[in-house]
């Protein structure tokens, strides 16, 4: 990443070889001047239309709108701004512990030791990758719920007639959210681990120190900042999240931002808009400026972690008797995070209404779920929604940033404008988002609210910094003599894109585009406020089942849908470790 | 004219203008029936539930008309919303919808259309609205519910004034949303049989009960005391408390006096872009055959002349008192009552 800017030098490659350029506009200035356009038009509006929803009331009398810091004095009046934000943080903090224990152990376990049954982790991982959080939540919902399996097994034990965990609270709701990202706490240590400098490690063992020793003061003490920064990723996306609060939290009276930004959007006629868009205003300021500590935070992980390009990793430590523990340890984490889920909703979806399980329930059993999943034509048009939404999003961001991050990391001028336009995105929570989206379209008269467009429109808003991530590293990692070959030879800007680069960056590529893609699939917080019959997704559709009292039949779809995703997310997985970055980028 | 003929002349002629006043019905059927049909399809806005009936009900329009029905299940507060965040965008997407006061809501800007299905003249006139914008499709009845194996049958919370027994602390859970049928609508319902003073009274000591708050549709509500995660349910639908026990739930209704009673009202959306489908959907949920498939659902049909399949459960024919709440009074009130569910049980 050294930035070793020749302007001049560049010129003369692409125009070298004896003959003149044809046009006199530098090609790359014209593409960066266009592309810095378009995502300013995509990424500044909903952030403008925002702040001025925040500070926009009605007028006195009559009709109209006036100039207003009164959605703000009112926020910061009441009670439950502070509850909401003390709720939200305890709840980041919680989750992000138990997503680092749970993530981070399985990666030392996988990464760097010769454990059996390692493959059973990245099932976890993959298939997670493909589950939309409304089901993974409502699964752990009905096992850890009054009438689970959990609960029902401590009443049968002890006698007692009440529970041993009550899952709607703030304790449950940090169990659920932890487990949530345990997976991909493990894929991002996974690579931050694989990736790392073996010198010392070498050097602790050629001096005797023992696999505890060496862990203790050499890899943890290295990985330090690496976890650091991703407990502080954890902790911003906790802060952000949305099906947690709403399912868990919501029926136990424990309300955190995002639910209260929702609340306002959904319970009250006419919304009210501006207190809605204080609210994000409010936790866009939190996120930004902890966005802003991650950034310092990455780039000082990323001393520890560069590929040195000596060309081997890390031994793993030889456990002897001990890798049987650690197997243990893997196949319990595979039980808890994949295989009770699983079990739970085959159970909820061959039942007609939600019952623990005891053998006088299986008298119940019953195919209907599936059979209403089948009969209805409804959820085959979801499907092909939600996968044209995906698909048109996943190919919009991932020609941006091809471009962008092509700009970008052969340091064209303006360059740093482009990674910073599209990498903006990140600072607004799901939810934000989708009022931010929903007060520009209010606005601006393209009546495109309610169909598929606005939802593609604010999806490519959103996934643009992924694939920003995916296009940047893979493309640094491909080095530029190979283009100036391309320059001397007479290639256009466009040829060497279209012959030289894209093939190199195919794997990084569709690594990307199928990572947005299944991202697009399965969020919820944005079509929830922007879809409308004709443009639903499926996450909406679960969650609609869910809250409408549907929870068996959701089961049912869920469980195929999922097998139809784990498909695509195997196919990411193996792009992923072929492509330069790895899943979620370098470390 | 001899007495006989002018008899049989005036009877041909009664006949005759009866014939013609009947063809003009059957004419406007036909012509709306093909303008729907040109149409294609319908959307519905519903707060009905979806594999109780308004599956059944889209199957069978679509069947008899060859009409495409596309739904979307919301509550009262969310479909209202959705249809005002619509128009304000410029386009309105919905045909028909129905709600306990999603009309009176929206009619407040202009966006309900005047019209009445022809079925409409059979009908009480309280079931219609006398300015012509919403005809009610089915009645609800709303009333406690418990879960039959937590609770022996026989030791249920029978008066309001037993849900303040302490044993009953954290035991119920109510809808949390802004609607008649959850936490809002029992406030209302308090309020309105007990006074004002006995009442507010009466509801600070419910609040002490640490009742539970789903944002959820009262048959979520209901299921949860069905799965036993709860043991009692408040200002639920009787009728959905009968559908889940005829499939098997241990839960039971309780008759506590005085029941909720409001209407499912039914409008063709102003804006509709769809119009004549909706008119024929909506004027098929009125029917004679849109009405018995809510009998066969279980639901309490609003056409006089179709029953209820289990009459127990209206309150007239179960012995039971209710008090009714129409549209205008809940769309008037709600307000007021979800401020003081905000207050109190939040």
């Amino acid at each position: 990443m050294a930035g070793l800017a020749k302007p001049a030098a560049e010129n003369a490659g692409v125009g070298g070889g004896g003959r003149s350029p044809r046009f006199a506009v530098n090609p790359f200035l014209a593409a960066g001047v266009v592309l810095a356009l378009l995502l300013a038009v995509l990424v500044v509006p909903p952030l403008l239309f925002l702040i001025e929803g925040s500070f926009t009331g009605p007028a006195a009398e009559g009709r109209g709108t006036v100039f207003t810091t009164h959605h703000f004095a009112r926020l910061l009046a009441e009670r439950r701004l502070v509850e909401s934000a003390t709720n939200s943080a305890i709840f980041a903090v919680g989750s992000a512990a138990v997503a680092l224990f749970f993530g981070g152990l399985l990666a030392w376990i996988v990464e760097r030791t010769n454990t059996p049954w390692r493959g059973l982790a990245y099932l976890t991982a993959i298939i997670s990758l493909g589950t939309p959080y409304v089901l993974y939540v409502g699964a752990w919902l009905f096992l850890l719920g009054k009438a689970g399996p959990v609960n029902t097994l401590w009443r049968d034990l002890t006698g007692d007639g009440g529970v041993l965990i009550n899952v709607y609270s703030v304790t449950g709701m940090t169990l659920v959210e932890g487990f949530l990202w345990s997976p991909l706490v493990f894929l991002l240590m996974g690579a931050t681990l694989r990736n790392a400098n073996p010198e010392f490690e070498e050097a602790a063992r050629m001096s005797g120190a023992s696999v505890w020793d060496t862990l203790r003061r050499i890899t943890f003490r290295l990985a330090m900042p690496a976890v650091l920064a991703l407990a502080l990723l954890v902790f911003i996306r906790a802060l952000e999240a949305f099906e947690v609060p709403a399912l868990v939290g919501l029926p136990g009276g424990v309300n955190v931002l995002t639910t209260d930004i929702f609340l306002d959007l959904q319970t009250q006629v006419p919304p009210d808009m501006g207190h809605a868009s204080a609210f994000s205003v409010v936790l866009l300021a939190v996120v930004a400026v902890l966005l802003y500590f991650y950034g310092r935070l990455s780039k000082s992980a990323e001393r520890f972690s560069t590929i040195t390009g000596k060309g081997f990793r890390p031994r793993p430590f030889d456990l002897g008797h001990g890798r049987w523990i650690t197997a243990a340890i893997l196949m319990v984490n595979f039980l808890i995070l994949l295989v009770a889920p699983t079990l739970v909703l085959v159970w909820a979806s061959l039942l007609p209404f939600y019952q623990t399980f005891r053998i006088a329930a299986l008298k119940l059993l019953t195919l209907d779920n599936y059979r209403a999943v089948f009969d209805a034509p409804y959820y085959l048009e979801l499907v092909g929604n939600t996968l044209l939404v995906a698909a048109i999003t996943s190919v919009v961001v991932m020609a941006l940033t091809l471009v962008s991050g092509w700009l970008a990391a052969r340091n064209r001028r303006g360059a740093w404008l482009l990674d910073q336009l599209a990498t903006f995105p990140l600072v607004f929570p799901g939810i934000v988002l989708g009022v931010a989206v929903m007060q520009l379209f209010l606005r601006v008269p393209v009546p495109v609210y309610g169909t598929v467009w606005i939802l593609i429109w604010a999806f490519v808003i959103r996934y643009l910094p992924y694939g920003m991530r995916y296009s940047y590293s893979g493309l640094l990692q491909i080095h530029r003599e190979l283009e100036e070959a391309a320059g001397v030879a007479g290639a256009s800007a466009v040829t060497t894109l279209r012959r030289i680069v894209m093939p190199l960056l195919a794997p990084s590529l569709v690594a990307g585009g199928l990572f947005v893609f299944l991202l697009a699939a399965r969020v919820l917080s944005l079509p929830i406020l922007l879809a409308g019959p004709s443009s639903q997704t499926m996450a909406v559709a679960m969650y609609d089942l869910w809250t409408n009292g549907q929870g068996t039949e959701l089961a049912a779809l869920g469980l195929l849908w999922t097998a139809l995703m784990t498909v695509i997310a195997g196919a990411f997985y193996l792009f992923a470790r072929r492509s330069a970055t790895g899943p979620f980028g370098n470390g | 004219m001899s007495g006989t003929l002018r008899f049989s002349a005036f009877s041909v002629a009664l006949l005759a203008v009866a014939a013609l006043a009947a063809r003009p019905l059957a004419a406007a059927d036909a012509a709306l029936i093909a303008a729907a049909k040109k149409e294609g399809e319908v959307v519905w806005y519903t707060t009905l539930i979806v594999n109780q009936l308004v599956r059944p009900l889209a199957a069978a329009f679509e069947k008899k008309y060859g009409v495409k029905v596309r739904f979307a299940r919301a509550n009262s507060t969310q479909t209202a919303l959705k249809v005002l965040t619509e128009a304000k965008a410029g386009k309105v997407q919905c045909d028909v919808f129905d709600g306990t006061n999603t009309a009176e809501v929206l009619r407040k800007d202009d966006l309900v259309l005047k019209w009445l299905p022809p079925a409409a003249k059979n009908y009480p006139a309280h079931l219609v609205d006398p300015d012509g914008y919403w005809i009610a499709t089915n009645v609800y009845v709303l009333t406690p519910a418990y879960n039959k194996s937590l609770i022996k049958p026989g030791s249920q919370p029978k008066t309001y004034a037993d849900l303040l027994d302490p044993g009953w602390r954290g035991q119920m859970t109510w809808n949390g949303s802004t609607s008649t049928s959850g936490g809002p609508g029992f406030i209302g319902s308090v309020l309105k049989s007990m006074g004002e003073a006995r009442g507010m009274d009466y509801l600070r000591k419910l609040a002490a009960q640490k009742l539970v708050n789903r944002s959820a549709s009262a048959r979520k509500v209901l299921d949860q005391v069905v799965s036993g995660e709860n043991a009692i349910a408040l200002q639920i639908f009787n009728h959905h408390a009968v559908i889940s026990a005829n499939k098997g739930a241990p839960v039971d209704w309780i008759p506590m006096e005085p029941a909720t009673v409001v209407l499912q009202v039914a409008s063709v959306a102003r804006a509709a872009p769809r119009p004549n489908a909706g008119k024929l959907l909506l004027d098929y949920m009125v029917s004679d055959e849109g009405q018995r498939l809510f009998q066969k659902a279980n639901y309490l049909p609003a056409n006089p002349k179709i029953p209820a399949k289990t009459p127990a459960l209206k309150p007239e024919a179960g012995g039971f008192k209710a008090i009714y709440m129409s549209p205008k009074e809940v769309d008037r009130d709600m307000p007021r009552w979800k401020k003081i569910f905000d207050d109190l049980f939040r």
